[in-house]
This record gives C-alpha cells, structure tokens and sequence, in this order.
C-alpha cells in the first residue's frame, strides 16, 4: 500500500512539471520520475531476489505511469487550450507519452531490480544506467526540439561552482561568502586571453588552464589576509573581496600607471631646489582598456576540436560533453584530494583547528591549499563560462552569485560531492528551466482565462494585471524554498555520513535535557 | 636570528608597500599627489564630507547596531535586517502619501506626517523582525551554524520580493508612478521644502558665515540617530529586560537556570533591532531620497561591514563603526571617484580585521570559531 503512494506521489510531482511543460516536455519528465522512484523505492525495499522486487514495485510504477498519463492528457486537451496554446496533435502526443509512461515504469523497475544484485554490482549497474541517460538526453533533446540542454549546461557550469566551493566550505570548515570572485577571475582572465578587447587571442585549451591556474593564485593571494580571521569574521572578509573583484573588473576601462619616482617624486624635490625637472616619466600604461566595464568583453574566443570544428552557439551538444567531461575530471580529483594526506587535513582542521596543529599540520599551509583548490575549479568554471556565453559582464558575478553557489553546496548536502552535484542542478534547474516555464504557464493562463473574466471590474482587472507576473515572484519562491529545506531538513539532501551523525548528536543532546526535565 | 632579520626586512617592506600604493593607486582612482593638491586648495571640503560622512555614517550605524544585538544574543547574522530597513523605508513613503503629507504645504501637517510614519515605521519592522525569528530561526537554533544562515538568506529574498511587488502598487501609492516595482521611487525631502516654503534657508550652518552645508534634514537625521544610541545605550546598561539580554548574550544556560524567559528575550531583541530599523528606513529615505527595492542589499552590507569592523556583538563598536564606513565612504564619493566607493569601504575593512581580527573594540574571542 505504502509503496502505491509513493508511486501516487512521483506520479502526481510529474505530472505538475509536465502540465508547467507542456509538449514533449512529458517524454523526458516521466523518465526522471521513473529514476526518482525507483531510488526512492530502493531506500524501502529490503534486498533479495530481483523478480520478486520487481513484482513487489509493479504497482507503485504502475500507479505513477498512470497519474502521468491521466495528468498529461489532461493537460494537452483542456489546459493548453486555457494558457492560449493549441493542443498538439496525436502525431506527438502518442509518442511522447509513450515514451514517457513506459520509460518511467521500466526505468524505475530496472533500478528496483539492481538493487536486488550484490552491492557491487549494483552500483555498476546504476552507473552505466546514469551514463547512458547523460550521453542519450542532449539527442533525445535535440530531436525533440525541447531545447533544454542549453540551459542545463548553466546548471552544470554551477555544478563545478558548487564542488569546488565544497571544497572550502564543506571539507576545510572556511564559510566563503564571496567565491564568486574566482568564478570572476577565471572569466575575465579566460576573457582577456581570448579576445580582441586586450589584442591577445591563445587557444581555448590553454587558456582554460591558464584561467585556472590565476584562480589558484588568487585563492593563496585573497586567502592569506584571513588566515587569522575566524567564523563570520572570515565570512565577511571573503565577502569583501566578493565584492571588490566585480567592482575592479567593472573599472578597470581607463588604466593609467605612472612610475611614481621618475613622474613626480624626483621632480618634485628639483622644483623644491628651484632646478627644472626633467621630464622623463616612465609610463608603463596610458589610458588602457583592459575589461571594458559595464559592456563587458566580447566576443571571446571559442573551444574548437578536430572532427567536430569550433563549438557554436546554436549547437550545445559538444558543450555539454565538454563540461561532462570537466566535471568527470573534476570529481575524480577531488574524491583522491578527500583521501589524501591533504583533505585528512582540511577536515582536521575543519574539527578542531588546535588540536590539528598539535598533531602536526601546518594551519596556514592546509587553510591557503583549500583556498586556492577551491577556486581551481572555479577558474575551469569561469573558463568555460565565458567561452559559451562568448562574453563576459561585470554583473554575473554580484554577491547573489556567491550565495546561490553557496546555497547549492547546503542544499544539497555540504561535505558530500554527490549531494553538491544535486544541490547545485536542483537550484539552476529550478531557476533557468522550471521557473520560466511556470512563468509562460501562468501569464498564458492570466491572458487568456482569469484577465478576461475580470474585464467588467477594471480596477481589480489593473490590480490583478500588474501583480499577475509570476516573474516577479521568483525571489519569494527562492527564499521560501531556502527556509522551508532549512527547516525541514537543515543537513541537505543527501548529507555526508559524518555530517548526517554530527547532526544528530547535536539535535539528541538538547531533547535529552528536556526528557531529564520532564 | 630569523627573528633579526625579520625585524632589519620591516622598514623595506613598509617602502615597498608605500611605493605599490602610489603606483597602483591611481588605478583605484587613489591619486595621491592630485588628492593633496585639491585639499589644500580648498581644505573646508574635507570638512565638507566629514559632515556628510557623519549624517549617512548614523544611519548605518543605527542599522549597524540591529545586526550587532542579534548576533550578540543568538551569533546569527541577520541577513534580512538590510530588507527591514527598506520595508521601513516602503512604510513610512506609504503613510505619507496616505495622510495626503506627500502634497501639503501646511508645516503642522507635514511633521505630524512625519511623526506618524516614523511611529508607523518602527512598529511596522520591529513586528516584521520578530515574526521573521519566529518563523524562520527559533526553530533552527540548535541546528548547525550555517543552516539559520541560510534561513536568514532565504528571508531576505523574500522580504526583498515582498518590496518589488509592494513598489509596484501605484493604486496605493500614485506617486510610485506606472513604471513597476522594480524602478527606483522618489522620497521627497519634505523638511527641506517645508523650510523652502516657509521662506527659511534650508542650510542650517549658513548663518555662521562658513562656506559649509548641512541641510536641515542631516540635522533631524543626526539628533534622532544620536537619541536613538542614547536611549538603547540607557536601556541595555539599566532596565530589566537589557540586563536580561545581556545575561542572554553572555551565557544563554545560565540566565536560564536564573529564571529568564530566553524565548521572550531573543523576541525582544529582535523587535527592538527592527525598531531601529524602520527608524533607519525613513531616516534614509528623507536623506537619500530614494526607495528601493533592492535598497537594503547595499545598506545591510554597509552596516554589516561596519558591526564587524567595530566588533560585532558590541554596541559601541558597532556605533563607531557605522561613523567610520560613513565617513570613509563620504570621502571616497567626494575625493576620490564614486565607482570605486565600494572597493575602497571593503578593503579598509580588510586591512582592519587583519590586524585586529575581532574588529575595533571586540574581545578577543578564544577557540569557539
């Protein structure tokens, strides 16, 4: 009965996004319903034999496949029609629920039936599944038109922003409020590099090494002032620097740099001596345009392989393999930086900062390499990030940044890389997908339905009109998230083991003195 | 011997780092030489900004000092407290244009305008600041540091969205015109057109021959914000309930087991922080005469920045601290160049908390991190 519900519930979830939708929308939301409830089915059902697990989920996959189907009908042949869309026609409504309802229950039956393997094997199999839904969905994407891939690849960008901040925040215990400002720094240098603006133009491979090496030194340089600084006061300083890099990239457009001996110290003193000066200033730089302030740099310069050519815009496929890749990488690294010698460290360091100094590790050291580890990954996020977007904006890197980074890394479950990776899909997901589709959704459904019924009262129609915007909402639905996930489950989606233990030893303590109490 | 040599590299790097300044200064529009020619052409400009420094430097500190009480009692920093500020701000221009202040030109009429929509104002914010820790953070208060943090930051887009779509009622406020909610509305200077009305010179230090201007709403604005310090100052040292916060702040468990009622102090706390901040709403509205949604980002980092370069969690220090960003800021805006005010508040923070971690008059805090 229980897993009917659950079945009920993901079926009920996916068919709110796909009404939000609309379309073909429903092929690839019921297949990540049917991954969702087949994880969540696992975390329930007891291992044993794969075809009796399998029955045993048959009818929660079921239920969920037909409260899609039931809801994406309804959809197509009553609300579109209310959101001032025409009802697509059978030529693609079969397929894709089709595709969507039967993908949904197979799916979620096969990740049901894995868990009955052995415990190695299970996890070999729910990789290759996992891979092959990454490699098949941006096909899958383009031949149906959806035209997401191009936005997932900014959720992905954030994915890398958010491990690396991990890295800071979750495993050395730095609470970061301005990491944005590598992610500014990977940018800019990959921008100054690559375009016409500085007159300088390297390869995209280079400089995306390049990017991430100034970001490096960028952590040691910005990091060294706060080796002293402790829980907010830390907080704060990085914060500072947050906001001082935007403001320096934003104006540095006229940059003027005169030796100061030979300009006027030396000439000055000849004056006080009564001798005319010579006028010999050194200037090393006159009036130079190095960022282009509030227009930013562009066009930057683009990756390009053999075979496949320079990445354009208007195909995302090769730059969604390309940041795959880069996030492959980049777990791979910091899963060995977790084990090693180093990352021991950092969490040492994170527990008890004293007495990991006893013991023998050098704070100043361990701290600087967080810092500076951290913002390596951003500069590769930076790198990338002006190459897709081909131009670079001061106003991409306001304090807002920090703190949506920030929140992925919470959300999703600081000190785990896999949470992260959730936490930091789930908030741009939310952002550069759902939420402007339920933003065509609800003025379609304003224009059409509620507005005209109002015509006869014209001041509510005016009221109703201007605050009927579901865009200006997108703030509120933001925050109301943050606030309801802190206080529904402040340890993140999915906590490290650690953290999840520290937690509950935090929260028993306090209940145990109200138990004795009592 | 490394200590030696240590010593003898000092004065070297002490020039090294005077030579980078003025080498890389002026880039940060920090052009020495060109700074002290226009000073001393006309040094009562100094003077000049001092006093403007000083009139935003009390409103940030009036800010400043809502941050501090917080986090003095429960260590939290209230990122929603800026966006109370500017739903002070919101009241008060709402309460004018309702009482019909906005269009008068009978002086009785406008000050009790005024006074009504400072009332209503602080009210307002001190009500909106403790549903906030009731909502949002009483319950997390045994949770891990950063989850009412993050809480924090959540109320804080609300608050803000809360303010885009209130910008956005023109039915209720006309003078917020027809562009939406997300433009910057106008807060008329209303003291300075009374007085232009009523035929008297707006500049209160004109009458003392000097060539300097403070209008007549940086004096309001300065009075107020010095009886406001004055009055917390009176209340934390000497009623029951500031001693009771201050025992609160100190050692949560033991004022317990003393009988104080911790849920009602932390109520308190964050009523009397938003009490202040509506005052700090109106007060930078009539002075800056903008309202704006986004307004209390830029304000609640300011006097953040400034609870912290004091010391947070101090009272005083959050006061002095309030005085120097203003005045710093004032001076970069005057002297230097606007674009770069920003940049130069942050990194004499910077430069400050190196040197004295725990800020200007803050303890020196032990191993608690």
């Amino acid at each position: 009965m229980k897993n009917i519900r659950t079945g009920l519930i993901f079926g009920i979830i996916g068919g709110v996004f796909t009404i939000t939708f609309g379309g073909w929308g429903v092929a690839v939301l019921g297949v990540a319903m049917g991954i969702g409830l087949g994880l969540s089915l696992c975390g329930r059902l007891a291992p044993k034999e794969p075809s009796k697990l399998v029955i045993e989920a048959l009818p929660a996959a079921v239920a969920a496949g037909v409260v899609l189907l039931i809801m994406s009908l309804l959809d197509n042949y009553f609300i579109e029609s209310a959101i001032g869309n025409t009802p697509a026609s059978l030529k693609l409504v079969i397929p894709a629920n089709l595709i969507g309802v039967l993908g949904g229950i197979v799916l979620s039956l096969v990740i049901v039936a894995l868990h009955g393997l052995s415990q190695g094997r299970e996890r070999i199999g729910r990789l290759v599944l996992l891979a092959a839904v990454v490699i098949v969905f941006p096909f899958s994407d383009n031949l149906t038109g959806l035209g997401w891939t191009s936005l997932i690849i900014f959720a992905l960008i954030y994915v890398i922003l958010a491990m690396g901040l991990n890295i800071v925040v979750g495993y050395a215990g730095l609470l970061d409020l301005g990491y944005a400002a590598f992610f500014a720094i990977g940018a800019y240098t990959t921008g100054i590099l690559s375009s016409a603006q500085d007159n300088i133009t390297l390869n995209f491979w280079l400089v995306i090494w390049i990017a991430a090496a100034v970001a490096a030194v960028a952590g040691i340089l910005l990091g060294a002032p706060t080796l002293r600084l402790r829980g907010d006061y830390l907080a704060i300083v990085t914060l500072g620097f947050g906001e001082i890099i935007p403001v320096v990239f934003n104006n540095l457009t006229s940059v003027t740099i005169e030796e100061p001996l030979t300009c006027w110290i030396i000439p000055g003193l000849q004056r006080l001596f009564g001798a005319t000066p010579l006028n010999s200033c050194i200037v090393l730089a006159n009036k130079v345009n190095v960022t282009n302030g509030d227009l930013g740099i562009n066009p930057i310069g683009r990756p390009a392989l053999p075979f496949i050519g320079t990445f354009v815009s208007n195909n995302p496929i090769p730059w969604y393999f390309l940041i795959i890749v880069i996030i492959l990488f980049s777990i791979f690294l910091i899963n060995r930086l977790r084990e090693s010698r180093l990352g021991r460290a950092w969490m040492a360091i994170r527990e008890d900062e004293l007495a990991a100094s006893q013991m023998g590790i050098d704070p100043v050291r361990t701290k600087l390499l967080a810092f500076s580890m951290g913002a390596t990954f951003s500069g590769f996020a930076g790198a990338f990030f002006a190459a897709y977007i081909a131009g670079i904006f001061p106003s991409a890197f306001q304090f807002s940044t920090s703190i949506i980074i920030l929140c992925a890394v919470i959300l999703g479950g600081i000190g785990n890389v896999y949470g992260v990776i959730v936490g930091g899909l789930a908030i741009e997901l939310a952002d550069r997908l759902f939420l402007p589709a339920l933003k065509d959704f609800l003025s379609g459904l304003m224009n059409h339905t509620v507005l005209p019924s109002l015509a006869s009262n014209r001041t509510l129609h005016d009221i109703v009109a201007q605050n009927a915007n579901p865009i200006l909402y997108r703030y509120l639905l933001f925050g109301a998230t943050l606030v309801i996930m802190m206080a529904v489950r402040p340890e993140g989606l999915m906590p490290s083991a650690q953290r999840r233990l520290e937690l509950h030893e935090a929260e028993d303590a306090p209940n145990e003195a109200a138990s004795k109490k009592n | 011997m490394n200590e030696k040599l240590q010593r003898a590299l000092r004065p070297l790097i002490v020039i090294l780092a005077i030579y980078l300044v003025l080498l890389i200064g002026p880039v940060a529009s920090l052009d020495i030489p060109s700074i002290a020619a226009a000073a001393a052409k006309n040094p009562l400009q100094l003077v000049q900004f001092l006093i403007i420094g000083i009139a935003n430097g009390a409103i940030m500190a009036i800010i400043a000092l809502g941050y501090t009480l917080v986090y003095g009692i429960i260590e939290l920093i209230n990122f929603a407290h800026g966006d109370v500020v500017m739903v002070g701000t919101f009241t008060s221009l709402t309460v004018l244009s309702l009482t019909g202040t906005l269009d008068t030109k009978n002086p009785v009429h406008i000050i009790l305008g005024l006074i009504l929509a400072l009332v209503l104002a602080v009210v307002v914010c001190a009500v909106l600041n403790a549903t906030v820790e009731r909502l949002a953070y009483r319950r997390l208060r045994n949770a891990p540091r950063l989850a009412p943090l993050i809480s924090a930051i959540g109320m804080s887009f609300i608050i803000e969205n809360f303010g885009l779509m209130w910008a956005g009622q023109s039915w209720l406020v006309p003078s917020f015109g027809t562009s939406g909610g997300a433009s910057q509305k106008n807060f008329p200077d209303l003291l300075v057109n009374m007085f232009t009305n009523l035929g008297l010179n707006v500049n209160i230090l004109a009458s003392t021959g000097v060539h300097l201007r403070l209008t007549i709403t940086g004096l309001v604005v300065i009075v107020l914000a010095a009886i406001l310090m004055l009055g917390l100052r009176f209340f934390i040292q000497s009623t029951t309930l500031g001693k009771a916060m201050r025992a609160t702040a100190q050692n949560r468990d033991a004022a317990k087991m003393l009988g104080i009622n911790i849920d009602n102090v932390i109520s308190a706390t964050f009523l009397i922080g938003g009490g202040l901040a509506g005052a700090a709403g109106i007060m930078t509205g009539l002075y800056n005469n903008t309202a704006w949604w986004f307004m209390g980002f830029r304000a609640g980092l300011f006097a953040f920045t400034a609870a912290v370069l004091g010391g947070i969690g101090n009272i005083t220090g959050a006061m002095l601290g309030g005085f120097i960003i203003g005045i710093v800021a004032s001076f970069s805006d005057g002297i230097l160049d606007a674009r770069w005010t920003e940049a130069w508040v942050f990194a004499i923070l910077v430069l400050i908390l190196m040197f004295r971690p725990s800020g200007l008059l803050g303890e020196q805090v032990g191993d608690k991190a």
